[in-house]
């Protein structure tokens, strides 16, 4: 590969340092000046408090439903092909393409105790707008091709034949799944989760239409950041964020692993001889 | 064991690729299903495998119906063309994969899987994982991972098409020694001709889903049954409107054959091709010898007889 020029190599740094170090760096300044004593008493108000007990269980929810919908779904569209799945293939995107906010109208529309999914459940009494099943459904919606885009690529080009080998050998569906499939996808999946994860921790307008942003009930760590910032209480907006951006950066990191394992499997396979 | 394959079709939409395709594989030999690219036979192997599903006939085992009988139930064993080695796993555990399944013992599992690497002489790579691997040594362990779980049919899909031309002539000799000596009954499918003379002792030739010919090597070279087969199995040029291989095109004088005039000729060590235009204006080509040019010495410009050889 050709090296880059200097000056483009700067510039891209330039940009980027711009964009997110400088921000990153005062929010993070800013969250930390007065000091640890302050930090740990705006982590233990307890609306931020609940906010970030309730993103967490959100997320614990959310993620490995959405890993598991994401890893049927890639399995379903490549290995099953029919005019169905591909139609779904083709939506299956639809949520990157929508802003998160409308995504919230829509399931209120349908969910809501007046809507027309969410009557005969309202019936049943399960509420899902303004509780907890929605802020989960709004998380699917928003996420929903994070694990599934990954993994679609790679199944295609790996192909079925160790799973038709194996087969052959003797092992039914599920062992097949466990020792050959799953083995083969892991990288990828643990990079779709991430940014799964990583959508679902920091998802806001969706959320904010399905929860009906009710402190200390429905409110997840954004809307709290949201919130403090519209109450003039920024000390504790920041407090929050930077607990958001060290989880970011967190997942970042696992992510960047992910990848990097990724890439040394491709370089393994350019480099097998065929 | 025997296969016997009545009246299989098979088609994907509005496309059949098999057509009413029936033969009768008999017990321990070694059968080539032998056809250009698109002819079904891929499709046909992974059907006896029972990796693809019928749209019509029977497949019988020695006599057992597995027409509906799933893959994993079949015991047969199947070599992909790229190998379909399991890269997450070693050698090793990549042999073992059939017996593991079984829920052989595990001292059992280490003996047999140590034997079956011997055999493919693997048995220094057993820690090795597959892109580790050459080509050939990939194949070894698939053909050994098939044979680990005993199988009653072997069935290899081009197996020698992804090696390099001097790894797969090695790897053919080998092949068929292990066959003979294990008496397993296997079908190898391939696109190359002299591959499947060398290597099987009964031949299927497909064309566009369906057989074309069956027989021995020599009796399907020697009396092609149609002119696919003839053009398909070796090198063919037409006199008088029929195929014949150009090295039954004798030289002759003007008076004794075919009179026309030598338009080229090439040397490629042994063997030396001279084409002649006949006054026709068609064109046929003789194989000669080394030893028969140098006698010969055909010339461009020449005019020659050409005729059919006289077998005696």
């Amino acid at each position: 590969m050709q090296r880059s020029p200097l000056w483009l190599r700067y510039a891209v740094i330039a940009w980027v340092f711009t964009l997110v170090g400088v921000p990153l760096i005062f929010l993070f300044d800013k969250a930390g000046a007065p000091g640890w004593s302050a930090i740990w008493s705006a982590l233990h108000n307890s609306a931020t408090d609940h906010a970030i007990g309730l993103t967490f269980r959100v997320a614990l929810v959310a993620v490995p439903l959405n890993t598991i919908v994401g890893i049927g779904a890639a399995l379903w569209i490549v290995r099953h092909p029919s005019r169905l799945s591909q139609l779904v293939d083709r939506i299956i995107d639809v949520p990157l393409a929508i802003s998160p906010i409308i995504i919230g109208l829509m399931l209120e529309l349908a969910y809501a105790h007046t809507g027309w999914l969410g009557r005969p459940l309202a019936a049943l009494g399960i509420k899902i707008i303004f509780s907890f099943p929605g802020i989960v459904m709004a998380c699917l919606f928003v996420s929903l091709p994070m694990v599934s885009r990954q993994l679609i690529p790679l199944l295609r080009e790996i192909g079925n034949n160790q799973e038709l080998t194996a087969s052959s050998l003797g092992a039914g569906p599920i062992r097949i799944f466990m020792t050959i499939t799953l083995r083969s996808i892991m990288w990828a999946t643990a990079y779709g989760v991430s940014l799964t994860l990583a959508r679902v921790l920091g998802e806001y307008g969706a959320v904010l239409i399905v929860s009906g942003n009710i402190t200390g009930v429905t409110q997840t760590l954004t809307l709290d950041i949201g919130n403090n910032f519209d109450n003039y209480n920024a000390y504790q907006g920041f407090v929050g964020a930077s607990v958001l951006a060290t989880t970011s950066v967190v997942i970042l990191l696992i992510l960047g692993l992910a990848r990097h394992r990724e890439r040394k499997r491709h370089e393994h396979l350019a480099r097998a001889p065929r | 064991m025997s296969i016997s394959l009545e009246h299989l079709v098979k088609s994907y939409g509005n496309d059949t690729v098999i057509r009413d395709f029936s033969d009768v594989v008999p017990d321990g030999s070694l059968t080539a299903l032998l056809g250009p690219s698109g002819s079904g036979k891929s499709t046909l192997l992974k059907m006896i495998a029972g990796l693809e599903s019928l749209d019509g006939g029977r497949i019988v085992l020695h006599g057992r119906d597995v027409t509906n009988v799933p893959a994993r139930h079949r015991n047969i064993g199947f070599c992909f063309q790229d190998y379909a080695p399991f890269y997450q796993l070693s050698v090793f555990e990549n042999v073992a994969y059939g017996l593991r399944v079984r829920k052989m013992p595990k001292d059992q599992i280490a003996r047999e899987v140590e034997e079956m690497l011997r055999l493919v002489r693997l048995d220094a790579f057993a820690d090795r994982f597959p892109r580790q691997l050459s080509g050939g040594q990939r194949q070894r362990m698939a053909l050994a991972r098939a044979l680990a779980i005993k199988p009653d049919v072997l069935l290899l899909d081009e197996p020698f098409a992804a090696l390099d031309a001097q790894v797969g002539a090695e790897l053919r000799l080998w092949v068929r020694s292990l066959q003979r000596e294990l008496g397993i009954t296997t079908i190898l499918v391939t696109h190359n001709q002299s591959e499947a003379m060398e290597v099987a002792d009964r031949v299927v030739i497909m064309n566009n889903g369906q057989i074309e010919q069956v027989g021995v090597p020599a009796e399907v070279y020697d009396r092609p049954s149609s002119d696919f087969v003839h053009s398909f199995l070796g090198p063919t040029t037409y006199l008088e409107g029929r195929p014949l291989r150009p090295h039954d095109v004798e030289l002759v004088s003007v008076t004794d054959g075919q009179s026309g005039i030598i338009t080229d000729v090439i040397r490629l060590g042994f063997e030396v091709r001279v084409v002649v235009t006949l006054a026709d204006g068609s064109s046929v080509w003789a194989q000669l010898t080394h030893d028969d040019a140098q006698y010969r010495n055909p010339s461009i410009g020449e005019s020659v007889g050409v005729r059919r050889r006289v077998v005696r």
